[in-house]
């Protein structure tokens, strides 16, 4: 074969029939997995009043903690809620279970036996499936199909350890690593085209690679626990803390806005 | 003081920091897809290649900033360095359609230059 001093010619029939089919079949094999999830995926299950109640009483809180500096809320409004949840707090009115009873200490729902927290492992299973498998296919398919041959040459340099990678097939030593086969075609399409799925399917879509390589199953575990196997009692009696801190340092946005208006016209000094 | 950064975050109207956000990440992605086609059409080897992708990204920026008035800050969170930065994403956006250009152009050309080489590739 040819050394680096002459160039290759390649003919423009491998041009139409390998370069634009990869391309074409991983966008819309990524569009197809993105609609796969979405059947895929279970709606969440109607949970009861009560464990509702205990995650927004929570979540209520902390909103009414995070303005508090700042707070667009007027003095008699926010004290009065705020000493209610901190009342509902505390007593364990806002407890799925209600209030516990004083002699026996509550304990957090195991998450291998608790039948909500598994379906959240489950569903971050069926994704890591549904990305895995359609790439190992296509990666087979070009594999089988498009071997032996060059397909295009990169416009940039790589350093010599590429080349096992992307010239697999084509047994030359000396061929400059700018010549690749199809199998990197693959890849440079593999990264490049997260961006156009952005663009057709809009943020939050299934078809990310890079999302799903680094939400590992692990994390999509720890995410999907969000309040089953949490000690709600323990996480009440802690926000109530912050409540009472957050009073403190409660301050309304508009104290004393009578005076400030009637200096900013200058009517009064 | 911590509060400060949290009060400033407060002000933010969520849903248009979205809009915002998804408008600047589409502007970005098609401006480096066409950096790309025009680096492969122009025949671009390596460092004028990335040249012409920082030449783009530089544009883009100096576009977004007019359309910002000069106060980057009220329209995308993180400033300066939001609408500068092209984003991973964009940079192997830029390299797939700068080869993609690359190799259509550059393999069809010297093909028909080249009649003397016509023997390796027998067109039926």
């Amino acid at each position: 074969m040819a050394g680096s001093a002459v160039s290759l010619y390649l003919d423009p029939q491998i041009r139409d029939w390998v370069l634009f089919p990869i391309t074409l079949v991983m966008i819309l094999v990524g569009v197809l997995r993105h609609y796969v999830m979405r059947l895929l995926q279970s709606p969440p299950k109607k949970q009861p009043k009560e464990a509702i109640r205990e995650q927004r009483a929570l979540v209520q809180a902390q909103i009414l903690r995070a303005t508090a500096a700042n707070s667009p809320i007027p003095p008699t409004f926010y004290r009065s809620i705020s000493q209610g949840l901190s009342k509902g707090l505390g007593d364990g009115s806002y407890l799925k279970e209600g209030p516990s009873k004083k002699d026996e200490a509550p304990t957090p729902p195991n998450p291998l036996t608790d039948p909500n927290a598994m379906d959240g492992m489950m569903s971050g299973m069926k994704t890591q499936m549904v990305m895995m498998v359609p790439q190992m296919i296509i990666m087979g398919w070009i594999n089988f199909f498009f071997q032996g041959f060059v397909l295009i040459k990169l416009p940039f340099p790589l350093t010599l350890g590429f080349k096992s990678m992307l010239q697999r097939g084509i047994e030359t030593q000396d061929m400059d690593v700018r010549w690749v086969s199809s199998l990197s075609w693959y890849f440079l399409n593999f990264f490049g085209l997260n961006g156009l799925y952005r663009i057709i399917l809009g943020s939050d879509n299934a078809a990310d690679a890079t999302q799903t390589m680094m939400a590992s199953p692990f994390s999509a575990a720890t995410s999907s626990q969000p309040g089953q196997p949490q000690d709600f009692n323990k996480l009440f009696k802690a926000e109530q803390d912050n409540l009472e801190f957050s009073e403190g340092l409660y301050n309304w946005v508009a104290q004393d806005v009578e005076t400030r208006i009637l200096r900013k016209y200058g009517r009064k000094v | 003081m911590s509060t400060d950064s949290n009060d400033a975050a407060q002000l933010l109207y969520p849903p248009n920091v979205q809009y915002n956000g998804s408008k600047v990440y589409t502007i970005k992605f098609l401006s480096s897809c066409f950096a790309g086609a025009a680096a492969g059409t122009l025949g671009l080897e390596t460092w004028l290649g990335f040249g012409l992708f920082l030449f783009s990204t530089l544009l883009t920026f100096a576009c977004l900033y007019v359309k910002c008035k000069a106060k980057p800050a009220k329209y995308a969170p993180g400033g300066l360095w939001d609408l500068l930065n092209p984003g991973q994403d964009n940079m192997f956006s830029f390299l797939l359609v700068w080869t993609l250009f690359y190799g259509i152009v550059h393999g069809e050309i010297t093909w028909q230059l080249d009649p003397t080489a016509s023997h390796i590739n027998t067109v039926p």
